[in-house]
């Protein structure tokens, strides 16, 4: 099938989700409502590490109202985490930061079980704390003085506070040093980002008379949340079903378990179904936000610009808990090297406890930290040797065949045309305007995440098609790409596709709405499934036409063999009667790619599946004074491989940008010793739509061998490179870059006043 | 939170509920603050008395001297009102930059006087427009002038019961122009870092400053005047360097806090930034309207 005659995919069709979604009738985790709910709230710790000497629930459980009140003592003693297993449902003995959950309560009203929350009496006994990821490192304080008792996956490095340390190591990078024509170090500081998603986490969770619980809740990740929950409530999987009614938003935020335990475990005691929801407060304390970081890079380079070696070291702040850092941090490297070729690379990650609120894996887990010091400093690099900054890219990117720095051979490289495209797009060739503006570039690379995804896909009698999948739409619109190609295969329009809820008791399995990977792979298990009912239909239909399998296909709905044909909705009627009807599961996994392990320590991710390419352009003014940042023009070439609907890629970049343009410019969890000082979305700031100008996207289409049609990983990219082509839009308009995100009016009038003096 | 929602149909009926329950009680307009403390658990009031549907306390009327806005005017009704378009646009700017377009649509101007906040964004306008506030009470009716009325961060001199009936303030003289700056992290949603308005008086050639009147708000416990910016004016050319040197005795004025939203050194960096710049756009305002 050539992509020229494609009728379904690749088409700007409206989303399959859409109106339920703009009219309102949509039911998100949030809305849903059973009969006899109860509210679940939760005691947080207010200390940032102390000692629990006293905690005392009886006064909250005797107010009137108050169905139960639960802490460690009530629950099985269970750890949990993806990479290490330090995780608890409530504090210890031990709080680890200001947020911790302590206590739950279930009551009849939200009120009542707000002020039993306060009525929970805790004695505490402070200790002492760290909260500086490079202090933790080499800290005397332990977050975790137990952690070499905890399992955790067998790759990853720990010791003390350091939850996990990989490197990616090629050839001799102190030798490359002594040989490079100059040498560059830099030190760059990201912070803590919320994922901003509009619906808070929320679950209800109900237990029926055999035992089994099922949960309601907005998981990007229904079958990771079933085996955590089945974990902490000490069941066999199989009696516990999480259903994803909708979801407003996710970015990563919503991977890991949120609130799903806590209404499953007052349900239990109750025997009431009960519905727990985060606050804003709770979400900016306690959530899953995008780990601070601190990145070193040293990079030796000779006259013309050639990277010769880098040493990079990225320093990731987890949080109490690992989370996701450690494999965040060892992505991390992966972008460190960049689309670059370089001989020598020396990179090393270190995800590190500290007393503060667990961060998590936000859309494109470690791409824009990393991105933002390796184009920060690409920039310098050319500005020191008076080298236009696409034109050093240029001379270093990678083209078809080279090698990644796992030792993987690069296919599909479209670098060249993404940089290329974006800088005419911007005006590169003006690229100081006026004074106080410029214009900035930035490129990267980023894969697309693996995991297998399975899909039933049945045939009705009236010829439609029912699409059954595990695999969560989380707004990207996946499904309806998935459901594009699963239409394009049958020979049907994208209205006879229908999809069904997502539940982990009837759907098949899906490794999630994560990692840029959900049309993708849940596409490549729709090819599997529609060639599956190919056969099957064609295997009916031969002995209705009395023709062969061979020289049939699809067209407009009909099995057709030269000048005969047969609906699909005939083919399905008879197959009901004579064979149980047309069903088929489909399947897909991406295997890694071949790579060198001599590369790499520690490293779960060692290579990176289909990755992508892309690169931006920005064009800004920075006042003068007062430092403020106005964005005229932003420019995406992003390679898609192909675009299954241009329109929702397009909003995939939109967004994408918009959170991008957020962490480089506004958006930062201020900590103060411990404590949240902007837990509030008045002191948080998300950009607004006067903040985010129109986005250019240009959609490069250099196809996979892997994606459906040829198609790469979408979704995350678009977050990656904006804080770094806006730090280098910042230094064309006044002629230097800040390290530190986010580059706050503030920051930059700082600076200039200094430079002015 | 719960609590007993009145809703009178007259001033005094409202006036006569605020005096029953006492401190107990709250005056809810918009609600866009109100309700913000409440669910914050900054305020727990017994008793909302909710004035939104009082008659005669909304909208702009002209009058003899000047103009009288109700309490209950909302920012989209200021950002829209014909004659505050010309010379008193100040008014204008700052009220299209409190919140985002849903909070105009409700917030009132009465309720971000009281409020009190120190980065109220229309309060130093009405500032340099040497605005009154006519208040009915328990004890009767008084006028006071709004910079008396506005005593620390979120604190009035309004009594027990006390509400504000109107705001008035009197027009401009001829060749005066108003300006408002606001600075924040972002542009919509965003409560200020600095804001600044200037109301400035040229002679009849336009060239030399008769007066002008300075607030800055968010750099103090209060919107401040800086009198001595605005006293280094008078009979000065209009200009870059009488501008600047107001804009640094206005921040020598400012006494800003360190916060999560900016620094002091900042806050004062900003007020000497933007008491120039309204200055100076409200010199380019005067020489646009001359013939």
């Amino acid at each position: 099938m050539s992509a020229r005659n494609f009728r379904v995919a690749g088409q700007r069709l409206p989303r399959m989700d859409g109106i339920g979604k703009v009219t309102g009738k949509h039911v998100y985790a949030a809305d849903f409502t059973l009969a006899g709910m109860l509210f679940g709230k939760i005691l947080r710790s207010t200390r940032a590490h102390a000692l629990i000497r006293r905690l005392d629930t009886s006064r909250a459980a005797a107010m009137p109202g108050v169905r139960a009140v639960i802490t460690a003592a009530d629950i099985p003693a269970v750890r949990f985490g993806q990479a290490v297993r330090d995780t608890t449902v409530f504090a210890l003995d031990r709080v680890l930061f200001m947020g911790h959950p302590i206590a739950a309560v279930a009551a009849v009203s939200l009120e009542i079980a707000v002020q039993a929350l306060a009525a929970i009496d805790v004695d505490y006994e402070d200790l002492p704390a760290v909260f500086d990821m490079e202090a933790a490192l080499k800290s005397a304080v332990l977050v975790h003085p137990e952690w070499a008792t905890y399992k955790a996956l067998p790759i990853i490095a720990r010791s003390g506070n350091i939850s996990g340390r990989a490197r990616i190591k090629a050839g001799d990078v102190e030798a490359a040093f002594a040989g490079a024509h100059r040498v560059y170090e830099h030190r760059f500081t990201t912070a803590l980002q919320h994922p901003g998603y509009t619906e808070p986490r929320a679950a209800v969770a109900d237990w029926d008379a055999n035992g089994n619980v099922t949960v309601w809740t907005g998981t990007q990740l229904p079958f990771d949340t079933q085996n955590t929950l089945a974990e902490i409530l000490d069941l066999p999987s199989s009696r516990v079903r999480v259903i994803v009614p909708g979801i407003g938003g996710g970015f990563g935020g919503k991977l890991r378990i949120g609130v799903e335990h806590f209404a499953a475990l007052l349900a239990r005691k109750t025997a009431r179904p009960v519905r727990v929801i985060t606050t804003s407060e709770e979400e900016l304390t306690h959530s899953y936000p995008r780990q601070a970081t601190v990145v070193t890079l040293k990079t030796g380079v000779d006259r013309d610009g050639h990277l010769l070696a880098r040493q990079g070291r990225i320093v990731l702040d987890c949080g109490a808990y690992a989370g996701s850092g450690p494999a965040t941090a060892a992505i991390a490297l992966q972008v460190l090297a960049g689309p670059y070729k370089t001989a020598a690379l020396a990179l090393e990650s270190f995800a590190v406890y500290t007393n503060k609120g667990t961060s998590g894996s936000f859309r494109g887990p470690a791409g824009p930290m990393a991105n933002f010091a390796v184009e920060s400093q690409m920039d310098m690099i050319a500005a020191d040797l008076g080298l236009d900054p696409l034109e050093i890219r240029l001379r270093n990117i990678v083209h078809e065949g080279d090698r990644g720095p796992s030792g993987e051979v690069l296919r599909a490289v479209s670098i060249e045309e993404c940089l290329r495209r974006a800088a005419a797009a911007i005006g590169w060739d003006d690229r100081k305007p006026a004074p106080g503006r410029g214009k900035g570039i930035a490129c990267g690379w980023w894969m697309t995440t693996g995991g297998s995804s399975g899909v039933y896909v049945k045939i009705n009698p009236d010829g439609s098609a029912t699409l059954v999948s595990g695999a969560v739409e989380i707004g990207t619109g996946a499904i309806t790409g998935a459901s594009q190609i699963l239409a394009e295969e049958l020979s049907l329009d994208l209205a006879d596709i229908s999809v069904t809820g997502v539940d982990t008791q009837a759907a098949p399995y899906d490794y999630g709405a994560q990692g840029s990977r959900t049309a993708f792979s849940v596409g490549n298990a729709c090819l599997a499934a529609a060639a599956d009912l190919r056969r099957q239909m064609f295997a009916i239909a031969a002995a209705q036409l009395d023709a062969p399998v061979e020289a049939m296909v699809l067209r407009d709905k009909h099995v057709v063999a030269g000048d005969k044909s047969i609906s699909i909705a005939e083919v399905a009627r008879i197959s009901r009667l004579s064979g149980g009807g047309l069903i088929a599961h489909g399947t897909a996994i991406s295997p890694s790619p071949a790579y060198d392990p001599g590369r790499l320590e520690n490293h779960p991710l060692p290579a990176w599946n289909t990755p992508s390419f892309h690169a931006h352009a920005v064009d800004l003014s920075v006042d003068p004074d007062t430092g403020t940042v106005d964005i005229h023009r932003y420019v995406v070439a992003q390679d898609v491989g192909f675009a299954i609907n241009p329109t929702y890629i397009e909003g995939q970049i939109e967004g994408g940008v918009a959170q991008g343009i957020g962490q480089a410019l506004s958006e930062e969890i201020v900590y103060q010793d411990g404590k949240v000082m902007n837990a509030n979305l008045t002191d948080y700031k998300m950009p607004t739509a006067l903040d985010v100008p129109d986005i250019e996207s240009i959609l490069v289409e250099c196809a996979s061998v892997a994606g459906p049609y040829g198609a790469k990983g979408v979704g995350e990219p678009p977050c990656i490179e904006p804080p770094a082509a806006i730090a280098n839009a910042i230094a064309a308009a006044t002629g230097f870059w800040l390290p530190s995100l986010p580059m706050t009016a503030e920051k930059i009038a700082r600076e200039l006043r200094a430079r002015r003096k | 939170m719960s609590f007993d929602l009145h809703r009178p149909s007259s001033l005094a009926e409202a006036v006569a509920l605020a005096g029953l329950f006492g401190p107990g009680a709250r005056f809810i307009a918009g609600g866009t603050d109100v309700v913000i403390q409440i669910n914050r658990g900054k305020i727990a009031p017994a008793h909302l008395i909710d004035i939104s549907l009082l008659p005669g306390l909304a909208g702009i009327a002209a009058t003899a001297e000047g103009y009288a806005i109700g309490p209950l005017t909302t920012y989209r009704t200021i950002e829209r009102h014909a004659a505050f378009q010309g010379p008193l646009s100040a008014l204008v700017e700052a009220a299209a930059v409190v919140g985002g377009h849903q909070v105009r649509n409700i917030a009132t101007v009465g309720g971000n006087i009281v409020n009190a906040s120190p980065a109220a964004d229309f309060v130093p306008p009405l500032l340099t427009l040497d605005a009154v506030l006519d208040i009915a009470g328990p004890q009767g009716d008084r006028t006071v002038a709004l910079r008396d009325f506005i005593t620390g961060p979120g604190k009035t001199s309004l009594g027990a019961g006390e509400l504000v009936t109107a705001i008035r303030f009197a027009r401009l003289a001829a060749n005066s122009a108003t300006a408002f700056f606001k600075e924040g992290r972002r542009k919509a949603m965003e409560i200020s870092v600095v804001c600044v308005a200037a109301s400035l008086t040229l002679d009849a050639s336009g060239t030399r400053c008769v007066s002008a009147r300075l607030a800055v708000g968010a750099a103090g416990p209060t919107a401040l005047r800086p009198e001595r910016a605005e006293a280094s004016l008078a009979g000065q050319a209009a200009g870059l360097t009488s501008f600047r040197d107001a804009g640094r005795l206005a921040a020598e004025a400012s006494s800003p806090i360190s916060d999560v939203r900016a620094s002091a050194d900042h806050r004062r960096h900003l007020v000497a930034v933007l008491v120039e710049r309204a200055l100076t756009r409200c010199a380019e305002r005067i020489a646009g309207a001359r013939p």
